[in-house]
């Protein structure tokens, strides 16, 4: 079921899409019947032929939009895990928002055998992942009045990084020991460093006033050196990381020691654990959760997932949506269905003399319904190319969204991905609406006698 | 009305495009109606209210607010401390508990989200179920009494109850997740009227709050959790200037500090969880909608254009018997009119009854909200959308009628 509703597998709907238009016209060449009558029918209705298509370009358009949507979301969240790193969250925690880790149980765990070392150190990341209620004072036209911020306190950024596997683009710096550097207004407390993801920082970036924008160096992104306003406090930016299609993309980085108890976060919630290889980390993972009661972790309970398993989780927002809009789509291609019927259905009360006269002239019934069925697909193929290449001009728009797992949510920053699998959805949908807007009034037309149909 | 059985007349004629015509109006309506009802209903929910306000206190910063109980007192009572204060009409207190019944799998069929809260409170500030027809009223009345008797009563809405395979009167351990070591055992005492609330639960606040204490006797420390039990508040008030006053009540107490807590409006805090799903709610509202609605406008277009070409003589045979021009595209346009206000009628109405009575809602979780109403508008959309949509696919037809020339119709013919 999981594996019907995966995206992933979707490509292979444009190689059956091809090869069912191979097959259709295979079966037209086999029929006999010039393609030019049926091109010159459907050019002689051109309105309604027209206009049918109009209706599989917006049914197919929309749906390849949003299918690019979903997708996005789901490209997102695949990309986001390295399959060697193990996340440790407090136990019954599927969200870094509700976990409290013991730094006790983080340090003990940090020292089993299938953590990669560097040097003396054990190579992981201890973090405190905390979600911001931002609101935003006069919003520039079309902006959000708030946002969901994700910001995660690090003790250090590189070593962070490092198991991460981000680093920083030309230009940045990671923020400082202390975290802090002194404000402009020496009457304020002193301004939080912090490392931007680079959607986030376009998001941020937009936010600013006409005045601020003409004067930065970056227009379309906060840069180094920009500053941010929350609430009482002032954030700049030290640098911006290379985290694009990851949700990584929408956090923002800072010192735990400072950013934690400004927001009333002093605890940590995960620690990312970098092991030798991805056996390892699931060998790690298993472990930790005790998955075999005979060789399981005892000193502390917790939940830990290799990061692959964690963002799939995060996909289950995806499945709902897809599922949702995989219910409008049929509904729309059913409305879009009952359009080609009433075509074909005129077309053939149009065309009974010329049905007599085939007939008469010896073609088989298989061979008119072949010659309507044909028609029918032609008018689908063309509306559904056309509605795929509105719904391709979408492929790469930056959105946000949300990817959760059940409890706790994550806000994302990401981009809409119109890829073969996406297309070759809304062209089987649309080959399938031509094929079942034809096939009942292709059958009709194959019931009428050759002598009524001549006598009209 | 001879005008009238006249269309009529026309539409029975070719009963299959009419029928194929308003099938392809109904399937379409019915998503839209699907689609305004989602969106009506959180436009609403984030919309601001004149009267009867309800205000939200949560930790000011982080999300999820995690508060300690001991705010709950204090908040309950607006904070006041001097006579002239506001004090809130009502306020409901919020913790939520996470668990599942079965320990060894977390799954669909054993979790279990539930508020944990004073059981009466549902009857006087929960949304939707504060303002049930009597019948229902009196039947939750009654659960409410129950689990104000017996504090392990629990109510579970009864898409949840079907997922776990209980009934009314079992008796079940929830293991907390998100709460480690808090395992609550309860019975089920009813469930919430079909709706809102199909998948989600409610303890007494007092029965979770003695099994933290019981956690701390008997392990000697507090739960890890101990002082983050309190994720919102709810007060109520009269209008926005007592709303406001509540506002700067709270925000100078000094009672408040750690944790720092702010309070909003119920619409605004809605709004907060929802700025998530803006673009998603964009594309559903300016994207999806208008493309189904012009999907709608084209497949009437189209059938009528058959329609008009298919009547060409018919038409000219009309204007020979002294129909004018207006009226002949008053017939067509009729024609589209009533097909198209007809079957969209038919299908906003039969949503509302399907989707209302039969499936509690449309199924659609996003935020905190499962299942979405149909609005009761929906009863009067569908005629609307449908006259509308056929108004606009039929005019461009209906007015090339008005431009058919009796002369070259007939010799055609001749």
């Amino acid at each position: 079921m999981m594996q019907f509703f995966d995206l992933a597998n979707a490509w292979m709907l444009l190689p059956a899409s091809l090869a069912a238009i191979l097959l259709t016209l295979l079966l037209v060449w086999a029929a006999k019947i010039p393609l030019i009558y049926n091109l010159r029918n459907l050019q002689l209705r051109y309105r309604t032929t027209l206009l049918t298509a109009v209706a599989f370009t917006m049914v197919i358009g929309v749906l390849t939009f949003m299918m690019g949507f979903i997708n996005g979301l789901r490209v997102l969240t695949q990309s986001s895990g390295i399959p060697e790193n193990v996340i440790v969250l407090s136990q019954g925690s599927t969200d870094e928002g509700i976990s409290t880790l013991a730094y006790e149980d983080m340090s003990d765990i940090a020292q089993l055998p299938q953590v990669t070392r560097q040097g003396d150190e054990p190579l992981c990341s201890r973090e405190a992942y905390m979600v911001i209620n931002q609101p935003i004072d006069d919003p520039q036209p079309g902006r959000p009045k708030r946002r969901l911020l994700q910001v995660r306190g690090l003790d250090d950024p590189v070593v962070s990084a490092n198991v991460h596997g981000f680093e920083l683009l030309p230009g940045s710096n990671w923020f400082s020991e202390a975290g802090v550097r002194a404000n402009i207004d020496t009457d304020k407390p002193p301004m939080v460093e912090v490392v931007l993801g680079e959607g986030i920082a376009r998001e941020l970036g937009a936010d600013r006033s006409p005045i601020e924008m003409s004067s930065s160096k970056d227009k379309a992104s906060l840069s180094p050196g920009d500053i941010i306003q929350l609430e009482s406090r002032t954030l700049v930016v030290a640098g911006i990381l290379k985290t694009e299609g990851t949700t990584f993309d929408s956090e923002v980085w800072a010192k735990r020691s400072v950013i934690g108890p400004i927001f009333g976060k002093n605890n940590y919630t995960t620690l990312v654990l970098k092991t030798q290889s991805k056996e390892s980390a699931m060998e790690l993972e298993s472990f930790l959760t005790g998955k075999d009661p005979d060789n399981k972790y005892e000193k502390a309970r917790v939940n830990a997932f290799t990061e692959p398993n964690f963002f799939k989780s995060l996909g289950q927002t995806n499945l709902q949506l897809l599922i949702g809009t995989i219910f409008v789509a049929i509904i729309m291609a059913f409305g879009g269905v009952m359009g080609v019927m009433n075509t074909m259905f005129a077309a053939i009360s149009q065309r009974m003399k010329d049905i007599g006269v085939l007939r008469l002239l010896g073609y088989g019934g298989w061979q008119i319904l072949i010659s309507f069925l044909f028609e029918s697909m032609l008018i689908a193929l063309f509306g559904g190319l056309l509605g795929c290449a509105i719904g391709f001009l979408s492929n790469g728009i930056s959105m946000t969204s949300v990817v959760s797992s059940g409890p706790g949510a994550k806000a994302v920053v990401f981009r809409i991905v119109v890829d073969a699998g996406v297309l070759g959805i809304g062209l089987a949908l649309s080959l399938m609406m031509g094929f079942f807007g034809g096939l009942l009034p292709a059958q009709s037309a194959i019931r009428l006698k050759p002598l009524d149909s001549l006598r009209g | 009305m001879r005008f009238l059985n006249l269309i009529f007349r026309n539409l029975r004629r070719n009963v299959l495009r009419s029928l194929l015509t308003s099938t392809g109006v109904m399937v379409l309506v019915f998503v839209i109606t699907l689609i305004w009802s989602i969106l009506g209903f959180l436009d609403r929910a984030t919309s601001e209210k004149s009267s009867n306000f309800k205000g939200i206190v949560t930790e000011k910063w982080s999300i999820p607010s995690q508060m300690p109980f001991a705010y709950a007192r204090t908040l309950e009572n607006g904070a006041s401390r001097e006579d002239g204060d506001v004090r809130p009409e009502d306020s409901m207190t919020w913790q939520f508990f996470i668990g599942t019944i079965d320990k060894n799998v977390v799954g669909f069929n054993s979790f279990v989200f539930a508020f944990c809260m004073e059981p009466r409170k549902l009857l006087t500030m929960m949304d939707e179920l504060d303002s049930l027809p009597p019948g229902p009223k009196a039947e939750l009345e009654k659960v409410v009494e129950t689990m104000e008797k017996n504090k392990q009563g629990v109510i579970i809405g009864q898409k949840r109850l079907d997922a776990l395979n209980k009934r009314v009167g079992d008796k079940i351990t929830i293991f907390g997740q998100n709460y480690r070591d808090i395992d609550l055992e309860v019975e089920i005492v009813g469930t919430f009227p079909i709706g809102r609330y199909d998948n989600n639960s409610c303890i007494n606040r007092e029965y979770l709050n003695a099994s933290l204490d019981a956690f701390k006797a008997r392990t000697g420390k507090p739960h890890r959790l101990a002082e983050k039990t309190l994720n919102l508040v709810w007060v109520r008030v009269p209008d926005r200037e007592a709303f406001d006053q509540l506002g700067t009540q709270i925000n100078s107490s000094p009672f408040f500090a750690a944790p720092a807590v702010k309070i909003e409006t119920a619409s605004s805090g809605v709004a907060n969880f929802l700025a998530g799903y803006k673009d998603l709610l964009t594309i559903f509202r300016w994207v999806l909608a208008p493309s189904i609605l012009i999907t709608l406008a084209v497949v009437i277009s189209n059938a009528i254009s058959i329609s008009v070409r298919e009547r060409r003589k018919e038409m000219a045979v009309l204007k020979v018997l002294g129909f004018r021009p207006n009226q002949i595209l008053g017939l067509v346009m009729g024609e589209a009119l009533l097909l198209g206000g007809i079957a969209g009628a038919i299908s906003s109405i039969a949503t509302y009854y399907f989707v209302n009575k039969v499936l509690g809602g449309i199924p659609f979780p996003i935020a905190f909200f499962s299942s979405f109403p149909v609005e009761d508008g929906a009863l009067w959309w569908g005629a609307a959308i449908g006259l509308v949509t056929a108004f606009v696919g039929s005019i461009i037809p209906a007015l090339s009628t008005r431009s058919i020339k009796i002369v070259d119709v007939f010799s055609k013919v001749a």
